[in-house]
C-alpha cells in the first residue's frame, strides 16, 4: 500500500533556521518542498559567496566520489583525522584523485603493452631461426603476419600469391602457434613493400605492427627485449597495485569522511535553498509520512521548546499529485516491490500493485512450470542467493521472488503430478487436477479462468481509484468488471459448463448493463470492452508455455531410449532438461511480467508518483539503495 | 492420410503466427537495443515490447491445438 502522508510546515525565527535544519536532518523524515512564496514569504536561495562555496564543495564530492570508486572496494583501515576542514579536505580529494587516476593509466598502459607483446609471442621462434640465420634486413621491409588456419595448404596458398606478385624476390618463415594460428614473417625488398601490403590486405591477411619501442630494433635484440618485458611487466602491475593499496590504507577513512561531510553539507545548502523566509522568520515546508508527524513534533518540542512550531496543512491547501510516494507492504510482500519499482511508481492516492503482485506473479509462474523437480532447483538457487545477498539488496528481493515462485512450481507440480516432465507418473505420482500432457482444454479453461480472475480485480481496482475524482467513470470501470463476468459465464453455459437455461438471463443481464457502461466510459467503451476480452484471451500464454514446458520434460526423458548406450542417453536428457529447466524459469517469468504490466496495470495504474526523499544524513548503502529504486 | 487438411491446417495456424511474430520482433529487437544503449533504464519497456507480438503466436498454438482436438478428438 501507498503511506498517508502529510504536508507539513515547520516555522521559527531566523537566527534558528540552520540548527532546525541540523536537526530534522538527524530525524530524516521529511520530504523538502519549496514553500509558495507571498509578498513578505521569500525563498531564501543562496547570495553569489555561497554559489561560489556550494560550487566548491561540489568539486571536492566529485573528487571523492572519483577516488573511491579508483579504489575499487570500499575503503578500510587507516587513522581518521579528527578535524578536516574544507580546505585541506579538497587538497586531499584533489591529490588523491590525480594519483589514483595516473596509476590507473600506468595500469592500463602496462596492460596493453602486456596484450601486444603477448600477440607476438608466437613469432619469437621464427625470430630466433632469422637472427640465428644471420639474414641481412637491411633495405628490407618485414610484415609480421597472422593466419587464422595454420594448415600446410593455407600457407602453401600464400606463398604461391606471393611469388605470382613478387615473383622470388620474398623471404616466408612461418611457425604455427598454440592458439591454432599461423605466425609468419615475411620480409621483402622496400621499394616491394607497397605491392606485398595491397596483396596481403586483399587475401585478408591479418598485419601485426611492431609496438614503437622496438622500432629499428635488430631482430635478435627485439625478441630479447620483448621476453625481458614480459618477465618485467607482472611485477610493475604488482608494484602499481601496491600504491594504489597503500593510498586506501593511508586515506581510505578520510576519503570516506570527507564523502559523508560533503555530501551532508550540500544536502543541507540544498534544504536552505527550500527555506522561505520573512524578516524575522523562517519557514520549511514538506511532506512526512502521518505516522511520522508526531514524532517530529515530539522532537522539535523537546530540543527547541516552544519557539519552533510544526503544523500540518490541511489537505485542500495540497494536489495529491505532488505528495511523493512511500510504498509500505507486509514482510511477506515486500520483495515483490521490486517487480513493482521496474514501472515509474503510483500516483499518491492510487492503488499500489504490489499485494497483488505478490499473490499473482508466483502463483501464476506455478502453474505455468508445474513441476516438484524444476520446483526444487529453481528452490535451491534462490536459498543459495537469498544468504549470499546484503539484506534489502536487488538480489535479496529476487532470491526471495524466485523461492515463492518455487514453492507454487512445486504445488501445482504435485497437483499435476510432474516430477521431471512425466517421470513423475513413472514412479507413481498421479495427477490430481489434470494431466498437463493429454488435458489442452481444461488447461486452457484453467488459464481463461484465471485471466478473467485477474482482469476483472483490476477493474474494481480502477473503479475504487477513480470513486474519489469521477464516480461516474468508476461506476463504468465497474461495470466493465461485471459484464466480463457475465460474458464469461454466459460463454460457460453455451459451452456446456454451467447448467443451459443460465444462457439467456446472463445474455440478457448482459446486453441491461451496456447502456450503463456507455454512460458511464463513453461511447467507446464497448471497443475498449472487446480490447478488454482480447486482454483475458492473452492468458492462454499460461497454457501455451506450460504445455511446451511439459512437452520438452517428456521429450527430455524419452531421450534415454533413444541413444544406443543408456549412459548416453541420460546425459543427453540431462543436458535437455537442464536447457528445459533454463527456458521454464525465463518464459515465464518475462510472460508473467507481461500479463502483470500490460493486461493487469493497464486497468487500475497510474504512473507519475514521485519518490520520497527525506533531508536526512548521507549514507553509502541508502543511496545505493535510493539509485536502485530511481 | 485422409486428416491431411486437418494437420496442414493446424500447422498453418501456428506457423504463420510464428512467422509474422518472428517478423515483428526482428523490427522491435534491433530498435530495442539501439534504445538500450542510450537509455539502459528503459529495459521493462524493451522487454514487454519484445514480448508483446508473443501473443500472436500463443494465439496460434491455441488455435491449432483447438483444431487438432476439435477434428481428431
Amino acid at each position: 500500500m501507498i503511506l498517508k502522508m502529510s504536508r507539513v510546515r515547520i516555522l521559527g525565527p531566523s537566527e534558528k533556521l540552520e540548527p532546525v535544519l541540523g536537526r530534522v536532518q538527524d530525524l530524516g523524515l521529511v520530504h523538502l518542498v519549496e514553500p509558495q512564496e507571498t509578498r513578505s514569504l521569500k525563498i531564501l536561495g543562496l547570495t553569489p559567496e555561497q554559489a561560489h562555496h556550494v560550487r566548491s564543495v561540489r568539486k571536492v564530492a566529485q573528487n571523492v566520489h572519483a577516488s573511491i570508486a579508483l579504489l575499487g572496494t570500499a575503503p578500510r583501515g587507516g587513522v581518521t583525522t579528527p578535524e578536516l576542514t574544507l580546505a585541506r579536505a579538497a587538497l586531499i580529494a584533489g591529490r588523491t584523485r590525480r594519483q589514483l587516476e595516473a596509476l590507473d593509466a600506468r595500469r592500463l598502459d602496462l596492460e596493453e603493452e602486456s596484450a601486444l607483446i603477448l600477440k607476438f609471442r608466437p613469432f619469437f621462434s621464427t625470430f630466433r631461426k632469422i637472427s640465428e640465420s644471420g639474414l641481412d634486413l637491411d633495405g628490407i621491409r618485414v610484415f609480421y603476419l597472422v593466419l587464422r588456419d595454420d594448415s600446410e595448404q593455407e600457407v602453401r596458398r600464400v606463398r604461391v600469391a606471393l611469388r605470382e606478385t613478387l615473383g622470388d624476390g620474398f623471404e616466408l618463415l612461418s611457425q604455427a602457434s598454440e592458439s591454432g594460428e599461423a605466425a609468419m614473417i615475411l620480409a621483402v625488398p622496400k621499394e616491394s613493400g607497397a605491392k606485398a601490403e595491397l596483396l596481403l590486405s586483399e587475401a585478408g591477411v591479418q598485419s601485426l605492427s611492431l609496438p614503437d619501442q622496438f622500432e629499428g630494433e635488430s631482430v635478435g635484440t627485439t625478441v630479447q627485449r620483448m621476453q625481458a618485458r614480459l618477465a618485467a611487466l607482472p611485477d610493475e602491475l604488482a608494484g602499481v597495485e601496491a600504491e594504489r593499496e597503500g593510498i586506501a590504507r593511508e586515506r581510505g577513512r578520510d576519503l570516506v569522511q570527507i564523502r559523508a561531510c560533503v555530501e551532508d553539507h550540500l544536502a543541507t545548502v540544498e534544504a536552505m535553498e527550500k527555506a522561505a523566509v520573512t524578516p524575522r522568520a523562517f519557514v520549511l515546508e514538506g511532506w512526512i509520512p502521518t505516522a511520522a508527524q508526531s514524532d517530529l513534533e515530539r522532537e522539535l518540542q523537546k530540543t527547541f521548546g516552544g519557539v519552533v512550531e510544526v503544523e500540518a496543512l490541511a489537505s485542500e491547501e495540497w494536489l495529491a499529485d505532488t505528495a511523493p510516494v512511500v510504498l509500505k507492504n507486509p514482510r511477506l510482500f515486500q520483495p515483490f516491490e521490486a517487480i513493482t519499482k521496474m514501472m515509474p511508481l503510483p500516483k499518491y492516492g492510487t492503488m499500489d500493485p504490489t499485494p497483488f503482485v505478490a499473490v499473482f506473479f508466483p502463483m501464476f509462474f506455478g502453474i505455468t512450470l508445474g513441476d516438484i523437480g524444476y520446483g526444487l532447483i529453481l528452490a535451491s538457487i534462490s536459498l543459495i542467493l537469498r544468504f549470499r545477498s546484503a539484506p534489502q539488496s536487488k538480489t535479496r528481493s529476487i532470491s526471495e521472488i524466485g523461492l515463492a515462485c518455487a514453492l507454487f512450481a512445486i504445488i501445482f507440480g504435485f497437483l499435476y503430478g510432474e516430477l521431471f516432465g512425466d517421470l513423475g507418473h513413472r514412479i507413481g505420482l498421479r495427477p490430481i487436477i489434470f494431466n498437463r500432457e493429454e488435458a489442452f482444454l481444461p488447461f486452457l479453461g484453467l488459464a481463461l479462468a484465471l485471466g478473467v480472475v485477474h482482469i476483472v480485480i483490476g477493474l474494481l481496482l480502477g473503479a475504487a481509484t477513480m470513486f474519489r475524482k469521477n464516480k461516474r467513470h468508476a461506476l463504468g470501470r465497474g461495470m466493465a468488471g461485471l459484464m466480463v463476468i457475465l460474458i464469461a459465464l454466459a460463454l460457460m453455459a453455451a459451452a456446456g459448463m454451467l447448467p443451459e437455461r443460465f444462457f439467456t438471463p446472463l445474455v440478457i443481464a448482459a446486453l441491461v448493463a451496456l447502456p450503463v457502461l456507455v454512460i458511464g466510459e463513453g461511447v467507446l467503451a464497448p471497443v475498449e470492452l472487446v480490447s478488454t476480452l482480447g486482454n483475458v484471451l492473452s492468458y492462454a500464454r499460461i497454457m501455451a508455455v506450460g504445455t511446451a514446458s511439459v512437452m520438452m520434460a517428456v521429450v527430455a526423458n524419452r531421450m534415454t531410449n533413444v541413444f544406443g548406450g543408456v549412459v548416453v542417453g541420460v546425459i543427453c536428457a540431462l543436458l535437455f532438461h537442464l536447457v528445459n529447466f533454463a527456458l521454464g524459469v525465463f518464459s515465464p517469468t518475462i510472460h508473467m511480467l507481461r500479463l502483470h504490466y500490460v493486461e493487469f496495470f493497464g486497468k487500475f495504474f497510474s504512473p507519475g508518483g514521485s519518490q520520497y526523499q527525506p533531508f536526512r544524513h548521507w549514507s553509502p548503502r541508502e543511496n545505493a539503495v535510493e539509485e536502485r529504486s530511481t | 492420410m485422409e486428416n491431411y487438411g486437418l494437420y496442414l491446417s493446424a500447422a498453418l495456424a501456428i506457423a504463420i503466427p510464428a512467422l509474422a511474430t518472428g517478423w515483428a520482433q526482428s523490427r522491435i529487437g534491433p530498435a530495442a537495443a539501439a534504445a538500450l544503449a542510450e537509455k539502459p533504464e528503459l529495459s521493462v519497456t524493451v522487454v514487454l515490447l519484445i514480448a508483446i507480438p508473443e501473443t500472436v503466436a500463443i494465439l496460434g498454438f491455441v488455435v491449432s491445438v483447438l483444431i487438432l482436438l476439435g477434428g481428431g478428438g
